[in-house]
């Protein structure tokens, strides 16, 4: 069996809400593992995206145990929590996050300047991200000049260009047509493949559920069901 | 990787960074080209005190007081005997001052009497015609003094003065030449006659109110009734009148620089705001905030160091043509005598000058750089990257 890359346990994140406080998670209890490609399934204010915040150490719980490679986010340093994301987390969003005044190799470059790679070894990788998403052909475009499915997938290389351990992907597909989240899905899908890279999606879109190999459901901040495919 | 991400950035903003870097751009040359020629102003006219007056200094008779005619009759002494052997070689020259009127047209014009050695080669005053033989006193005046007593070359009119014993006594004198000097003080109201025949005239063989002399390094204690006056010295008034420009300019860069910060501040406000869910991005790819503020703060002192190098290359022909060819300022300024403004005055870049101008400019514009990314500190993550405010 594969090692475990995220723990949560009794898990709970609550907001202020007007004098009293609102719960987003409650109680999340959850292993994943290396290799996983993973979906938290759920409604709107399900909390899906508040959890996978707190997987990437861009928020704190407020309750519970939350552990990212051995380390307890609540207990990471500013500095200690960058570094995690820099070097062992991707992230892909659902409006892409390019950076705008970036062409598409500088974009796919960015993580790799804040690890200090040599200029060679940068060059090397991104190339290398940016056949996995099939765009080697737009590496002077900027993101301005890209199809929606095109900025997701340089998103997905700039995720996936350090090889990271973990891939969290904020609802991929929601701004896509259905051909675009195929290509997306399918090029995410081949590089899980073959990285065995873990692969955390919050999503509510059919298509995106049909590819996922694990379905965890959040309904109200609470685990509903957590469904491996074929199980 | 910070300045590279910044320059990147500063390329991406476009028309924003185009604007930014102009009106700083154009704030420093504005700066650097007054400095210059407040700068070349001075030196213009310590040149023209130096060429027409003051050599590299003076030894001065301890009463005289350049404000106060009514001490110049006591404020004379024979050259002292260690001034002499100078005054031979003509590395020093004497000066007499005495005070005169002249009757030119019947009307009556107070004037000063200097007298110096017509040989002398020390200041740039064409002295040598005070030697002619004449029925007259050969005298020499400026130009403004001839405009404004209608004198011209040849001109005879009558010269009275007081001598030693306060008797009054009167000669004619020639008009043997009209100089044209930029220096107001050897011009306005002087009458420049022989320095023996000044003597003479005053009864008093061998005075002087003041020697010139051309290199003050030569140490000469030349009695208790003459005091060294160096050219620094002599150019206290100038120097005063300087300060007070300077601080009036100074006024005019802050407003400038001012307005050229606030166009910083602002991008920078608007770069936090309008940048927010970059910055969120920013830190989900691992920078730290600290990290970011850094970028953000250089982006702005960037703007800065741009400028400095758009104002080196724009404003170097402006530079160089006020530095070699200088400002010649409009005739009817000559009258208001003020030492360096009646010539071209040339303008006088000092490195120190251009680039403490640099640097102070880079310095104020890192700090209101920095202070609109403070608040990226206290931005959540979640909320940057969702491109809301926290």
């Amino acid at each position: 069996m594969s090692e475990i890359l995220i723990q949560t346990k009794k898990m709970s994140k609550y907001y202020p809400a007007g004098e009293g406080q609102f719960a987003a998670l409650k109680d999340v209890t959850l292993d994943f593992r290396q290799g996983e490609f993973a979906g938290i399934v759920g409604p709107s204010g399900s909390g899906k995206t508040t959890l996978l915040n707190i997987i990437g150490s861009l928020d704190c719980q407020s309750e519970g145990e939350v552990l990212v490679l051995g380390q307890e986010v609540s207990k990471l340093t500013p500095k200690q929590s960058a570094a995690l994301r820099s070097q062992h987390i991707g992230f892909i969003f659902q409006t892409y996050n390019l950076l705008p005044v970036y062409t598409v190799y500088e974009n796919v470059e960015f993580p790799l300047l804040l690890l200090k790679m040599s200029e060679q070894e940068r060059q090397k990788a991104v190339m290398q991200a940016l056949t996995w998403v099939g765009l080697t052909d737009k590496i002077k475009s900027r993101p301005d000049q890209l199809s929606g499915g095109q900025s997701q997938r340089v998103a997905i290389a700039r995720a996936m260009v350090k090889k990271p351990q973990i891939v969290l992907a904020d609802e991929p597909t929601a701004n896509l047509d259905t051909e675009n989240s195929m290509n997306v899905l399918e090029a995410m899908q081949t590089i899980n493949a073959e990285l065995g890279t873990t692969f955390i999606f919050s999503t509510h879109d059919a298509k995106v559920i049909n590819f996922l190999k694990r379905k965890i459901t959040l309904v109200d901040g609470q685990v509903a069901s957590d469904e491996t495919n074929g199980a | 990787m910070i300045w590279k991400l910044a320059l990147r950035n500063i390329h991406g903003a476009g028309l924003r960074s185009i604007i930014n870097v102009g009106i700083i751009a154009l704030v420093m040359i504005g700066i650097i080209w007054m400095q210059g020629m407040y700068s070349g102003w001075m030196r213009t006219a310590e040149r023209q005190s130096r060429e027409w007056q003051n050599g590299d200094g003076r030894y001065t008779h301890r009463d005289y007081d350049r404000f106060d005619p009514f001490s110049w009759d006591k404020s004379y002494a024979p050259v002292p005997d260690e001034l002499i052997p100078l005054v031979k070689d003509g590395s020093a020259v004497p000066v007499l001052i005495s005070q005169g009127v002249i009757y030119p047209d019947g009307r009556m014009i107070s004037i000063n009497i200097r007298g110096i050695p017509s040989g002398q080669e020390l200041l740039k005053l064409p002295t040598a015609k005070l030697g002619i033989v004449s029925d007259y006193i050969p005298a020499l005046i400026g130009s403004n003094m001839a405009k404004n007593s209608h004198l011209k070359e040849g001109d005879v009119v009558t010269l009275r003065w007081r001598d030693i014993h306060g008797a009054f006594n009167a000669a004619d004198i020639i008009i043997a030449e009209i100089m044209r000097t930029p220096y107001a003080e050897v011009d306005q109201g002087q009458v420049w006659i022989d320095l023996k025949q000044l003597q003479k005239m005053k009864d008093s063989p061998d005075a002087a109110t003041f020697v010139v002399v051309d290199d003050s390094s030569k140490q000469i204690h030349a009695g208790e009734d003459w005091i060294f006056l160096s050219i620094y010295d002599l150019m206290a008034d100038m120097r005063e009148i300087m300060k007070t420009e300077r601080i009036q300019a100074l006024i005019m860069y802050a407003i400038l620089l001012f307005l050229a910060m606030i166009a910083i501040f602002d991008t920078q406000v608007l770069a936090v705001f309008k940048r927010r869910k970059e910055i969120g991005t920013f830190t989900a790819l691992g920078m730290t905030q600290r990290a970011i503020i850094r970028m953000f703060t250089l982006e702005g002192m960037m703007y800065a160091v741009l400028a400095s190098v758009t104002a080196l290359i724009v404003g170097s022909p402006l530079f160089l043509y006020f530095g070699s060819k200088g400002w010649k300022v409009p005739e009817s300024y000559e009258s208001f005598g003020i030492e360096g403004y009646s010539d071209a005055i040339v303008f006088y870049y000092s490195p120190s000058m251009i680039i403490s101008t640099v640097v102070i400019v880079i310095i104020i514009t890192a700090f209101v750089s920095w202070i609109p990314t403070l608040r990226i500190a206290r931005l959540k993550p979640t909320d940057a990257l969702r491109g809301r405010l926290s």
